[in-house]
């Protein structure tokens, strides 16, 4: 008797621990949603993340958005288109790929750049992959940019969304981001880099 | 209101609803990571890039180091694994816990690949591990009746379901909410805006050659009102099913339009079916069940401590 008077306290306390815990997960979800900073404030970061959930899409797009990246040829000494598709496999012809998210979040943050930019360099140089530039071709470093293709407007001729050279791109709808320093440049091509964009 | 609201949670439900959301959401859920597992040591692992330990940035929730290769295929396989498991109703609480547990490490060890399914679906997985979602429709629900030549019951009070229920209506809220904030009650062609980058599908296309600008502003003015008043089109008897019904029209136009987005309309129609389909539309899933889990004949000498079904 005592035993299931226990159980069924028990019962009653884990009932009302989870309740509390499902409300306080709708709460945070829908103030986080309704732009309210509480959530931010009270709850730690990893939990705020986690009600993260339900703000989808609040703003009107002002361009169709890319990021795209280039590398610096050492024996040409030029900036060549280099196709970061084999080196982030996931998700490789649309914005889920993590090259996309990488620069989506972190394009103003040195260090991540940064540590794309060692990644880069490293995985072409390894030469295993065909990445737009010729595997015998060490490359320096990087220059990250993104890419701000007008939206049409209703009644336009459209065309269906491709992935075309960055050269097809006019210089208005392209943004460099982060280039490797001409220091690091020089150091990994083995020899001085002046003059260079 | 405290009382009402405590008597609707306790009232028993077709434990098939949430048989529905654990046979479909880790179906969805797995969909979605496809791409992800099959890349599992760049992903999670040492062989791709990770971003940096950046110390408290606000972009990075947590820092979780790279996996060594092998770990990685282990947290994909465990992912995997249990997913199906749970989708067959296979010691479903521990295999659900197991899958939440998976999910919320890659959203915090990836945050690149992270989006709304990976954040959503340890809430979801949780609420079926802690409901009785494998008690009906599932491998352990099949050998049951064989081992103790008792039928599972058809309605039990769930505090799991009611949440599971719940979840989609404040997700709509605060979507809407957020979208009324945002753009959408100033801007005409927001969702027109959203048609022309890489999540394009040919369908998409089609409809954007197609259909008028104003198309697409009753469009997001319909999704608007759906999300904004959700709790109302939910919460009311007389629209409820129409809310179901245009819920799951929307996310299958999602679904179709934009690409990857998909997965996340599966698994917020698999909350809406679960949630709400009417139980007139149960029968035929409840036909099968109770073909399923008919207890073996019985011989005779223990025929009669068979056990009516529970109701």
């Amino acid at each position: 008797m005592v035993d299931r008077e226990r159980r069924a306290l028990w019962l009653r306390r884990r009932r009302g621990a989870l309740g509390i815990l499902g409300a306080a997960y709708f709460v945070g979800v829908w103030l986080d949603g309704a732009g309210s900073g509480i959530p931010a404030r009270v709850l730690p970061r990893t939990a705020n993340y986690f009600v993260q959930v339900a703000a989808l899409f609040p703003r009107a797009a002002t361009a169709s958005i890319d990021y795209r990246a280039e590398g610096f040829v050492c024996s040409d000494r030029t900036w060549t288109e280099l196709d970061t598709r084999p080196y982030f496999p996931i998700d490789p012809d649309d914005k889920e790929n993590r090259f996309n998210r990488v620069m989506h979040f972190f394009r103003d943050n040195r260090p991540t750049m940064t540590a794309l930019d060692s990644y880069l360099v490293g995985r072409h140089d390894l030469a295993a992959n065909d990445d737009g530039i010729p595997r015998d071709r060490p490359i320096g470093g990087v220059r990250l940019s993104s890419l701000r293709i007008p939206i049409p407007s209703p009644g336009d001729r459209l065309e269906r969304t491709s992935r075309r050279p960055l050269s097809d791109y006019p210089a208005a709808e392209r943004q460099v981001f982060y280039h490797t320093p001409k220091s690091r440049l020089s150091a990994r091509c083995g020899a001085r880099i002046e003059n260079v964009d | 209101m405290l009382r009402r609201l405590l008597a609707w949670i306790d009232e028993p439900v077709p434990v098939l609803r949430l048989a529905i959301v654990r046979i479909f959401a880790p179906l969805a859920i797995l969909g979605f990571m496809r791409g992800r597992l099959i890349h599992a040591d760049e992903w999670i692992g040492d062989a791709g890039f990770r971003v940096p330990d950046l110390g408290g940035d606000w972009r990075q929730p947590l820092y979780v180091p790279a996996l060594p290769s092998w770990a990685a295929w282990g947290v994909a396989a465990a992912m995997v694994v249990s997913g199906i498991a749970c989708c067959l109703g296979v010691r479903t609480r521990a295999s659900a816990l197991v899958f939440a547990t998976t999910i919320a490490f890659v959203a915090l060890s990836d945050r690149l690949a992270a989006y709304t399914v990976t954040k959503l679906s340890p809430a979801v997985m949780i609420a079926v591990a802690l409901s009785p979602a494998g008690a009906r429709l599932g491998i352990d629900a099949y050998k049951r009746p064989r081992k103790h030549g008792k039928r599972p019951k058809r309605l039990r009070p769930s505090g799991a379901a009611r949440f599971l229920q719940v979840l989609p209506v404040v997700m709509y809220s605060a979507s809407g909410i957020a979208k009324a904030r945002g753009d959408w009650l100033k801007e005409p062609l927001v969702l027109w805006s959203h048609l022309h980058d890489s999540y394009q599908t040919p369908i998409a296309f089609a409809l954007a050659s197609i259909l008028p600008g104003w198309t697409w502003t009753a469009f997001q003015g319909m999704v608007l009102a759906f999300e904004l008043l959700a709790p109302l089109w939910f919460g009311l008897a007389r629209t409820r099913t129409w809310a179901l019904v245009f819920g799951l029209a929307m996310h299958t136009m999602i679904g179709l339009m934009f690409g990857p987005v998909l997965w996340f309309a599966l698994l917020m129609m698999t909350l809406l079916v679960g949630g709400y389909l009417p139980e007139r539309l149960l029968a035929p899933l409840e036909a099968l069940a109770e073909r399923l889990e008919r207890p073996p004949p019985l011989r005779e000498s223990t025929a009669d401590a068979a056990a009516p079904p529970d109701h």
